[in-house]
């Protein structure tokens, strides 16, 4: 009888047990940390000491992480500097695409880094690296913003200020599985005369456009620079250049900018139309009329607009 | 077929709704200068036409291509022979579509099952979409 009881209390737990076995294996549990591929080219330690610390207040770790990141780049600001641009009441938190557009509205350079390998070259660069953590799991997440600031390779651990912790030691491991939730998601915020450690041409000038889309006109001019030191012949590093200089009233450096483009790339009927804008801004309508008339005659999906250039160039010479 | 291209009409009229609400290029209202956005999305055709490319050999694409009766390799074929502007507005299409992960795997599939027929559509091998070739009056 008593063997009975206890024959039907394992049939009912068992099933329970069978569940939380699940659980854990279905949320990679028991899964080894996956050692991950580490670039060869970097120092075995690093520690950015310079790195300023602000204690985050309560669910405010994205304005604190900015803050720390923005004074690093030569930008001195507080937390508290950055909770009306950052931080979402509602959702308790702050969004990465509000931590994206306040660091452009600061004019600094917004670069999306993911995985441990693109990371340890940026933190031997120098660069510290925000990332989003979810300390918790994947079906009750706890989302966390952290700065890293150092790594040890040997040792296996990364250095991070988090929360009110400044220079909080994590695991290779735990740091991997809380990152990888968040599929890898870091960002460097530069000043624009600085690139990342491992820049790539186009995510590089999108972070550039970026500022010139949140009207950084002078940070994004020097950006498009620094683009072009590194890659001369960007058809789109010139135009942005261009248009920088125009934002900026500065018509005689945008005509430069927009002249390089269009003879870098002579088919490109943007930067001949654009050419021919500035230059009739500056009174030289024939040459404008050229340009526009090239422009159009090459055709392509802008066409309306170099239409309408040549259009107004017309009325202006009417006139 | 007639109820399938019944059925994938209305379903392709939302869609040019949809995305063309949300992808409207905007253009600025001062002078007619070409913003450097615009320069990005209109990249140059030897990129676009690798990136139609290899759209088409995606695996998920070459499923729909092939449940459509449709010969992968013709229809690459066929690619190259597409004028500059046709490329360029299929490549701009297949920059359209999500990455994933911001939305839900369904409505992915249907995008890519959505740009396919479309991009058979311009090669010619089906005829769905009555806006593509409409007929010479």
């Amino acid at each position: 009888m008593a063997d009975r009881r206890i024959d039907l209390r394992l049939s009912q737990i068992l099933p329970l047990i069978g569940f939380f076995a699940g659980l854990l294996t279905g949320c990679a549990g028991l899964k080894p940390a996956e050692v991950p591929l580490l670039p060869d080219n970097v120092p075995a330690y690093h520690e950015l000491s310079a790195v300023p610390f602000y204690p985050q207040e309560a669910y405010q770790c994205g304005p604190a992480t900015l803050a720390m990141a923005l004074s690093w780049s030569g930008l001195p600001l507080k937390p508290e500097d950055l909770v009306d641009e950052v931080y979402t009441p509602s959702r308790k938190g702050s969004l990465q695409m509000a931590m994206i557009g306040a660091t452009r509205r600061k004019g600094r350079i917004a670069y999306e880094v993911s995985g441990i390998e693109h990371l340890l070259p940026e933190i031997a660069a120098g660069h510290p690296v925000i990332i989003l953590q979810n300390l918790g799991l994947s079906w009750y997440p706890v989302w966390h913003y952290a700065l890293v600031i150092g790594y040890d390779l040997p040792q296996e651990y990364f250095m991070l200020h988090s929360g009110v912790t400044s220079r909080k030691l994590m695991s290779f491991g735990v740091f991997e599985k809380t990152w990888a939730r968040s599929q890898y998601w870091g960002l460097i915020v530069l000043p624009p005369t600085r690139l990342p450690a491992q820049a790539d041409e186009k995510s590089y000038i999108k972070a550039v456009l970026g500022l010139e889309k949140a009207r950084q006109y002078q940070a994004a001019k020097t950006g498009y620079q620094t683009a072009l030191e590194r890659w001369p012949e960007s058809f789109q590093a010139h135009m942005g250049l261009g248009n920088s200089y125009y934002a900026l009233g500065d018509l005689k450096n945008a005509e430069h900018a927009f002249r390089k483009a269009a003879d870098l790339y002579p088919a490109e009927g943007a930067a001949h139309n654009n050419l021919a804008q500035v230059l009739l801004e500056q009174g030289r309508k024939q040459e404008a009329m050229q340009s526009a008339q090239t422009a159009v005659s090459l055709g392509g999906p802008l066409s309306a607009a170099y239409q309408e250039t040549l259009n107004e160039i017309r009325g202006s010479m009417a006139k | 077929m007639n109820r399938f291209r019944r059925s994938a009409k209305s379903v392709s009229i939302f869609m040019v709704i949809f995305l063309s609400f949300i992808y409207m290029p905007v253009q600025s209202v001062f002078a007619a200068m070409i913003e450097t956005e615009a320069v990005m999305a209109d990249q140059s055709l030897s990129h676009a036409r690798e990136k139609v490319r290899a759209f088409l050999q995606r695996r998920d694409v070459q499923a729909v291509i092939i449940s459509q009766g449709v010969e992968p390799l013709e229809a690459q074929a066929r690619v190259e022979s597409l004028s500059d502007a046709e490329i360029r507005e299929i490549a701009a299409r297949i920059d359209q579509l999500p990455a994933g992960g911001l939305l839900g795997t369904v409505l992915v599939i249907v995008l890519i099952f959505f740009l396919v027929l479309l991009i058979l559509d311009v090669l010619g091998v089906t005829d769905i979409f009555t806006f593509i070739h409409p007929p010479k009056k």
